[in-house]
């Protein structure tokens, strides 16, 4: 696990459950990742983004009463959200083709499903840095261009504007 | 090096937090197995428990549990009421889940956890299948 230097990233950890938060922190700290921000719910999520603005946001998706998929849709499109284009990674025990969707059509930069591990997680780290889909922004949508998730070029007409 | 021990001993300390979120279940099933009118939020509460417990576990180094956790929140999940076959299926899974932690099942114990898989998924199919029948 060597090539990239994540030393500098600022990591903001949504996930209700202590222990998990506590594996992410451990594991992101072997990557040399220091400067971390953890929060419990979606809500304390959005404050942190406010204050911490942090470079990659890893958050859990079921947190009763609270959404991850919620908390996604407002930082893309919330019209208070500090910076609509941080990575999200999605992390979540739901690894049904549907839910993967759905996640997707929040707008996620990656989804990594558990159980986590480092290995796992350091490659979806490698994913979110080489990450060079353009935004796309629809009436519905604001996120990485999905259409790259099916690979190769698309090769139909542009329907969708890009942010300017 | 270091931060490959603290993870190691993250994943050590798993099991006795483990075992209180297993008890957490298994009290939420008395709970709900107790009550003649049950409510659909208390069986999504039940749910979410088992979820959390689904990703926690092979997280930790307990696969097992995690494949027991993932069969059970396959059968909990939009479930509005549980009959007394529905309630003994969740039975099954707390108590397989309670053997694994007993026997330290560790690791990913890919036999085992086929045939388990295969028989809690042939326990779900037979109780979905005579619902389906008497309903």
């Amino acid at each position: 696990m060597s090539g990239y230097n994540f030393q500098n990233l600022r990591v903001l950890i949504c996930d209700d459950s202590r222990q998990i938060r506590s594996l992410l922190k451990t594991f992101l700290n072997g990557f040399g990742i220091k400067t971390i921000e953890e929060a419990v719910d979606t809500n304390q999520a959005f404050s942190a983004m406010q204050q911490f603005d942090p470079d990659l946001v890893i958050t859990d998706w079921n947190m009763p009463p609270t959404s991850g998929l919620e908390f996604i849709e407002r930082v893309r499109m919330g019209g208070d959200s500090p910076n609509p284009y941080v990575p999200i990674i999605m992390l979540t025990g739901y690894t049904e083709l549907h839910r993967v969707k759905q996640a997707r059509d929040a707008g996620i930069s990656a989804f990594l499903a558990k159980p986590l591990s480092a290995q796992s997680l350091y490659k979806r780290l490698v994913a979110v840095v080489d990450d060079n889909r353009p935004f796309i922004r629809n009436s519905k949508y604001f996120g990485p261009d999905r259409r790259t998730a099916r690979g190769g070029e698309f090769m139909g007409g542009e329907r969708r504007n890009r942010p300017s | 090096m270091q931060a490959l021990n603290a993870a190691d001993d993250l994943i050590n300390e798993y099991q006795g937090w483990a075992v209180d979120d297993l008890e957490t279940l298994r009290q939420q099933f008395l709970k709900i197995s107790a009550s003649r009118d049950v409510d659909k939020k208390e069986i999504a509460e039940m749910f979410d428990i088992a979820h959390e417990i689904r990703g926690q576990g092979g997280s930790f180094g307990f696969a097992l549990i995690s494949a027991i956790a993932d069969s059970l929140c396959k059968f909990i999940e939009g479930r509005q009421q549980l009959s007394d076959p529905e309630l003994e299926v969740i039975k099954v899974h707390i108590m397989a889940m309670k053997a694994v932690f007993h026997q330290q099942l560790k690791g990913r114990q890919k036999d085992l956890a086929e045939q388990l898989t295969e028989l809690l998924q042939a326990l779900r199919n037979k109780v979905n299948l005579n619902a389906s029948f008497s309903s």
